[in-house]
């Protein structure tokens, strides 16, 4: 049948004026360039060497809109499944013990990454003109909000429905007493939020997202299904569907300083800092979370480390980067050589310092031991022999009258914190690439592990003014510390940590450690 | 040695003692630029307060800043430094050194000694936010340019620091 003349017309009119039946989400994107400013009178807050170009696009293109009915979904499906059946089947009861442990440190540290991450793309935003860059940062702001609850309802999930609450339900005041802590406040805080932005953008973007999200938020959920836990993988794999916006919104930030000139001077500079940074921390708590902090095994994290870091961000995602002149941080070898070790290193002084965290710890059984042997060969002649004779000891017996932290004195092995990353080493005991340097500056003493971390001290030194557990606990006695700072559970008296998950083991108490008489001692001040 | 406990100790008490004692804007703004030229910043030589020193500045800043509300008005609270300077004038003259400045150290003495000096409540935020991100620019990027350029040997001595250990 011919088309009318009269619906012909009606039919071309509509082809070339659409009615407006709905927006397009994209139409809305793009219109929402068009709010632009005049830069040239506009400044932002923050310093930076760079100077981010005017017309950087971003690959998600989300608008508000769009964004809420996206997370909203994934919202459902996250609490839905929680609270439904994961609720139902009494999920949380079900975790290994000292994975359950575990989680009370990742989640709860991770939670204030999240946290400073809503600050630095908040910093972002602010540092950025382009209108589709701040688009990007701003989706991110919204989704680190959306993170930093999650974070926060995995603990509250446990200390509510699973096993041993202690820890998961208070570790927001608890988390302070160890060394753990301010590691990770140098990589999750300072290193995210502190000095120049795009630098910022480095450490949080494209080394904390694009290189360490990998082993920390999705290894983590295949670690945790191992070793029983369904909670983590569900909410963490949720929170990994935002991640690949936020590393697209770290290629985007090089991409808008990659004509500055300021790159070629600074960028390569800026990015071997970040990565040392991050992996300093990173490298040895990761491997140490996952390989001490569970019973059943997935794999090595040497391979995982190799896989993720060395070879997919080091090689791949940074190569990517390459034609705008960015190259592989020269500090990655060395980083390599601490993936093998360094994380039993650390176990070894986590350990010996039990008491001060916020969480059990448990020594390896034999079938772990022969697992650690079997993967790192010489473990046991090193490692393995310093757990046994404290197992001999009696370390997880209240009535020993012996923590590990005894045994470094008696055998002249001072630990020392890293200024830099404020991790702890024993020079005279680990296998890892640390080595001892103590310098002083107009009268007070630091020390350092590394070349890389002393030379970014000897450029800043006001960066790095935190003090360590040792010079903040200086002849103050042990239990007096941990009752001050809360480290008890509901009886006022039972430690919430523990050196083992035995639960018919029993608890140390204020009163076991106060017997002990261990009192802090700074080790820099003998030397 | 730092014997006591972490909130509630007898040196955080005894400096609200002092601060409490301050009565005028003169006397708290100088009484908090002596503080921290005296135990902040790593120009310090006097590290007795290592613990405590953060702490503290925040109390004197708080009441200096109470004074300040009671002793300037709106006009002055916007454009002034507590001794009566005008506040952009001050943070000209420092951008201007700093814009002259090619040496990292002498760069760095001068980015620390404006927040000693000016950090709020001493000079307006409004001032005092844009020229310290002015200050801070410059100093990255002179920090920055060569930053592999010396050994760390070279490094150390630069800085000043003494080797008290060095394990090979």
């Amino acid at each position: 049948m011919a088309i009318s003349t009269a619906t012909k017309a009606a039919t071309d009119a509509l082809a070339a004026n659409r009615a407006p039946v709905s927006v397009n989400a994209q139409e809305v994107h793009r219109w929402l360039q068009s709010f632009t400013w005049d830069f040239e009178k506009n400044r932002t807050k923050y310093p930076t060497k760079y100077k981010m170009a005017n017309d950087t696009k971003e690959q998600f293109k989300l608008i508000a809109k769009e964004y809420a009915r996206m997370e909203s979904v994934k919202d459902e499906r996250q609490f839905g499944s929680l609270q439904d059946v994961l609720a139902r089947v009494d999920a949380a009861k079900r975790v290994h013990p000292k994975w359950n442990e575990t989680m009370k440190v990742v989640s709860n540290f991770l939670e204030v990454g999240e946290y400073n991450a809503i600050a630095a793309t908040g910093m972002l935003w602010d540092s950025a003109t382009a209108p589709e860059q701040k688009n990007g940062y701003l989706a991110q702001t919204l989704d680190e909000i959306r993170h930093t609850n999650q974070c926060g309802y995995v603990n509250y999930y446990f200390s509510k429905n699973g096993q041993d609450p202690a820890g998961h339900n208070d570790a927001r005041r608890t988390r302070t007493i160890g060394p753990l802590w301010k590691g990770m406040k140098r990589v999750f805080s300072d290193g995210f939020i502190s000095g120049d932005a795009v630098e910022c953008s480095i450490n949080l973007q494209l080394v904390g997202e694009a290189c360490f999200t990998n082993p920390l938020i999705v290894a983590v959920t295949e670690w945790a299904a191992a070793n029983g836990d369904e909670i983590t993988p569900t909410v963490f794999l949720s929170i990994e569907t935002d991640e690949l916006r936020h590393m697209a919104n770290g290629y985007q930030t090089v991409v808008s300083i990659a004509n500055d000139e300021a790159a070629s001077k600074y960028l390569n500079t800026d990015l071997n800092n970040a990565f040392w940074t991050q992996q300093k921390y990173f490298t040895p708590v990761l491997g140490m979370a996952f390989e001490y902090g569970s019973h059943f095994k997935v794999e090595p994290w040497v391979k995982t480390w190799n896989r993720w870091v060395y070879e997919d961000w080091g090689g791949i995602w940074i190569g990517r980067l390459g034609k705008y002149g960015v190259q592989s941080p020269a500090s990655l070898r060395d980083a390599k050589k601490d993936a093998y070790w360094a994380h039993h290193d650390l176990f070894l002084i986590a350990y010996a310092l039990w008491p001060t965290g916020f969480f059990r710890l448990t020594l390896p059984t034999a079938e772990e031991a022969e697992w650690f042997e079997f993967n790192y060969p010489g473990w046991h002649e090193h490692y393995g022999k310093i757990y046994e004779e404290w197992r001999a000891r009696g370390c997880e017996d209240p009535n020993s009258g012996f923590i590990p932290l005894m045994w470094f004195i008696e055998n002249n092995h001072p630990i020392y914190i890293d200024r830099v990353s404020q991790v702890p080493f024993c020079p005279s005991l680990c296998k890892g690439a640390s080595t001892l340097r103590v310098h002083e500056l107009n009268g007070k003493k630091h020390s350092f592990s590394d070349d890389w971390g002393e030379r970014m001290w000897l450029t800043e030194p006001e960066r790095y003014e935190c003090q360590n557990i040792f010079e903040q606990y200086e002849g103050r006695e042990l239990s007096d510390v941990i009752a001050e700072l809360h480290g008890v559970r509901s009886d006022g008296k039972t430690l919430i940590a523990q050196p083992h998950t035995d639960k018919d083991g029993k608890l140390w108490t204020l009163d076991d450690i106060k017997k002990l008489n261990c009192v802090f001692a700074d080790p820099l001040k003998s030397l | 040695m730092a014997n006591y406990k972490i909130h509630d100790n007898p040196v955080r008490d005894e400096w609200l003692q002092k601060i409490d004692g301050l009565r005028t804007l003169a006397q708290g703004a100088a009484f908090l630029v002596d503080f921290r030229k005296k135990y902040t910043t790593p120009l310090r030589d006097d590290y007795s307060l290592e613990l405590d020193w953060g702490w503290i500045e925040i109390k004197i800043e708080e009441k200096v800043a109470m004074l300040k509300h009671h002793e300037l008005n709106d006009q002055q609270f916007l454009n002034n430094n507590t001794c009566g300077a005008n506040a952009q004038q001050v943070a000209d003259a420092v951008v201007a050194k700093m814009a002259a400045c090619t040496d990292k150290y002498e760069a760095e003495k001068l980015h620390i000694t404006f927040r000693i000096e000016n950090k709020p409540p001493i000079m307006p935020v409004n001032v005092f936010m844009d020229t310290d991100r002015i200050l801070g620019t410059k100093l990255m990027e002179l920090r920055n340019t060569d930053y592999y350029a010396l050994s760390l040997e070279q490094l150390r001595k630069e800085r000043g620091v003494k080797v008290i250990a060095l394990q090979s």
